[in-house]
């Protein structure tokens, strides 16, 4: 464990270890792979020890420690990219095609989900809604995860991995469309069959 | 002229969840989901995308 008493220790350790576990969580939904997201982690927390002094307060720890976290994984993500091409994605799948009628309407009706708030405090749900986003192709899902878990908005995602706006859509509407997909096979279906 | 297909409509859908649509397409949307029941759906499917994604975020 870090211990330099030199440093002005506006905070300790111990503190900062208490968010490994929501740290680690985000960052496996991140990666979906756990050695990496160890890694992330502890290098995450051993970076803000170190940097301590320059945590101001003004935001709370754990927004501070998601910040440096993001950081990390950015990079991460970035030579990740470069070094493996792209899936090729089948075409005309791309656009859900098969999901409409000819006239463009939905060929079957969407479920109905009553009450949003309601369906998300089942485990159950929220279980098959985590193993949709573990099947979702590699990059669709990180750029999903980086905009619903870590907040990142258009801007940043188009600036963090060098996309254009268009493209940082079209990759979240996959996400959503394959994801609701997905849940339409148990998450959601449930829901209807209550 | 403010016809959109369910397609359309569901590329808006997410859209809208990351950014404040443009006049044009928030009123074909608007339009559109007065009539298609499907797409109500799909709209709030999106919302529980959302909400399940800030639960699993949070969960102890």
């Amino acid at each position: 464990m870090p211990n330099d008493s030199a440093a002005p220790a506006s905070l300790e350790f111990e503190q900062l270890a208490e968010h490994r576990g929501y740290l680690l969580r985000i960052a496996r939904l991140e990666l979906r792979d756990d050695h990496l997201a160890e890694d992330c982690v502890s290098d995450t927390l051993t970076h803000a020890y170190e940097k301590r002094a320059s945590f101001r307060g003004a935001s709370s720890l754990r927004t501070w420690l998601t910040a440096i976290l993001k950081n990390r994984i950015i990079d991460l993500l970035r030579k990740q990219w470069r070094e493996q091409p792209l899936e090729p994605a089948p075409s005309g799948e791309q656009d859900f095609d098969a999901l409409f009628d000819a006239s463009g309407h939905y060929a079957e009706m969407p479920s109905a989900v009553n009450d949003p708030a309601e369906l998300c405090q089942q485990d159950g749900f929220l279980i098959a809604v985590q193993r949709c986003v573990d099947k979702l192709p590699k990059r669709i899902g990180q750029v999903f995860v980086l905009r619903e878990v870590f907040g990142s908005d258009t801007k940043e995602l188009c600036k963090d991995l060098g996309l254009t706006t268009s493209n940082v859509w079209v990759q979240l509407y996959r996400a959503r469309m394959m994801l609701r997909t997905c849940l339409e096979q148990g998450g959601f279906g449930r829901a209807k069959a209550r | 002229m403010f016809r959109i297909s369910c397609q359309h409509a569901s590329r808006l859908l997410s859209q809208r969840q990351d950014e404040p649509l443009p006049f044009g397409k928030r009123v074909k949307l608007r339009i559109h989901l007065s009539v298609c029941d499907a797409c109500r759906n799909v709209s709030r499917q999106f919302e529980t995308l959302r909400l399940a994604m800030r639960k699993l975020r949070e969960k102890d």
